[in-house]
């Protein structure tokens, strides 16, 4: 009896402590994992030597676990690990994305060596840019936002920033991976096929963000509805 | 303040020493400090304010209304649409009219963040 109330006159200590939180104050600069070669004092601009004794004075945040100085650190391809992660399971989330990334090369270089010496140079067989240009592809240039005027609500064409055009991409490529493709198929398998289609502008994604486009025009008489 | 004489200022332009006094003790805290202890205290009665938040002010005023703006870009945006409609939404073909808009989109984005800055 004694031994169960005793702990309850410790004061409470949280069991985590936080080592990065969320809000830091402005003042707090981001951290840089990347491993710069060391630039002479001659070739740096002015701006650039001011940034760098700014870097030495203020306070830095602390890094995410997820940084690392390793020329393999890809922020595009963390940031979708991150979208495709559930319930914090950063593990397979990141053998899905390798799997895919490994998939993707098998097919390009398979098509490379079936195709004739004409062709050859055509073929792209790197994985990260199939990857980068083929989320290009799939960003929307204008949005739709909704907006009341006079008690009804309009969708009227607005531009998006860069974060949110991401984002979408992202969003839309997961989204249709997991709804729209056969049950039985593997994810790695599935987002494969719709990257090496992205690329080369085909595919659901792609036809969204045409669709998304279409709206956008065929609503363009509303975008003085906007006052920002 | 004895004569009426305190109110027009010395042969050196400076105020009299007496109005420079007043001057003095109504600027310091205390005497509004006594006034605020005395408006919430109970010994008189009922104390006159009731307070829910502290008494002191904030570091910033009340936004004004804002000014209503203007759609940005919006010449941009029927370029692009215009270029959209005639080549089946390929954005390989208009690549100079998207350009164009982002290009604008920067720029607006840029100046609507340097006014938040001044206004704030």
């Amino acid at each position: 009896m004694a031994a169960s109330v005793r702990h309850l006159l410790k004061p409470w200590t949280p069991s985590l402590c936080l080592v990065r939180w969320s809000r830091y104050n402005p003042y707090y600069l981001d951290p840089d994992p990347s491993k710069d070669a060391c630039v002479p004092e001659s070739e740096i601009s002015p701006e650039q030597k001011e940034l760098q004794e700014l870097k030495t004075v203020r306070p830095i945040k602390a890094a995410l676990s997820s940084d690392t100085s390793s020329s393999f650190n890809d922020p595009l391809i963390s940031k979708f690990i991150n979208m495709m992660m559930q319930d914090g399971n950063k593990i397979l989330a990141r053998g899905i994305m390798t799997q895919t990334l490994e998939s993707i090369k098998r097919k390009q270089v398979e098509k490379y060596h079936k195709s004739p010496a004409a062709k050859k140079e055509e073929i792209e067989c790197n994985p990260y840019t199939i990857f980068h240009l083929g989320l290009e592809n799939c960003k929307p240039i204008i949005g739709l936002a909704s907006v009341q005027k006079g008690g009804k609500s309009y969708q009227v064409p607005v531009p998006l920033t860069d974060n949110r055009r991401r984002f979408l991409a992202m969003k839309w490529m997961i989204t249709e991976c997991r709804d729209n493709k056969h049950r039985r198929t593997h994810m790695y398998e599935k987002l494969s096929q719709e990257l090496l289609a992205a690329f080369a502008n085909e595919g659901n994604v792609v036809k969204r963000k045409h669709d998304l486009h279409k709206m956008a025009e065929a609503n363009r008489a509303y975008a003085h509805y906007r006052w920002w | 303040m004895t004569s009426g004489r305190e109110c027009f200022p010395t042969e050196n332009g400076d105020l009299h020493e007496d109005v420079k006094r007043h001057y003095r003790k109504t600027m310091s805290g205390f005497v509004i400090q006594d006034k605020v202890a005395k408006l919430l205290s109970r010994q008189n009665g009922k104390p006159v304010l009731r307070p829910i938040k502290p008494l002191a002010l904030k570091n910033e005023v009340a936004s004004r209304r804002m000014k209503k703006g203007e759609a940005t870009c919006v010449t941009e945006m029927s370029l692009l649409m215009a270029c959209w409609k005639l080549n089946d939404f390929n954005n390989a073909v208009c690549s100079k009219e998207v350009s164009a808009f982002y290009t604008c989109v920067e720029k607006a984005q840029s100046k609507a963040k340097g006014k938040q800055g001044t206004q704030d």
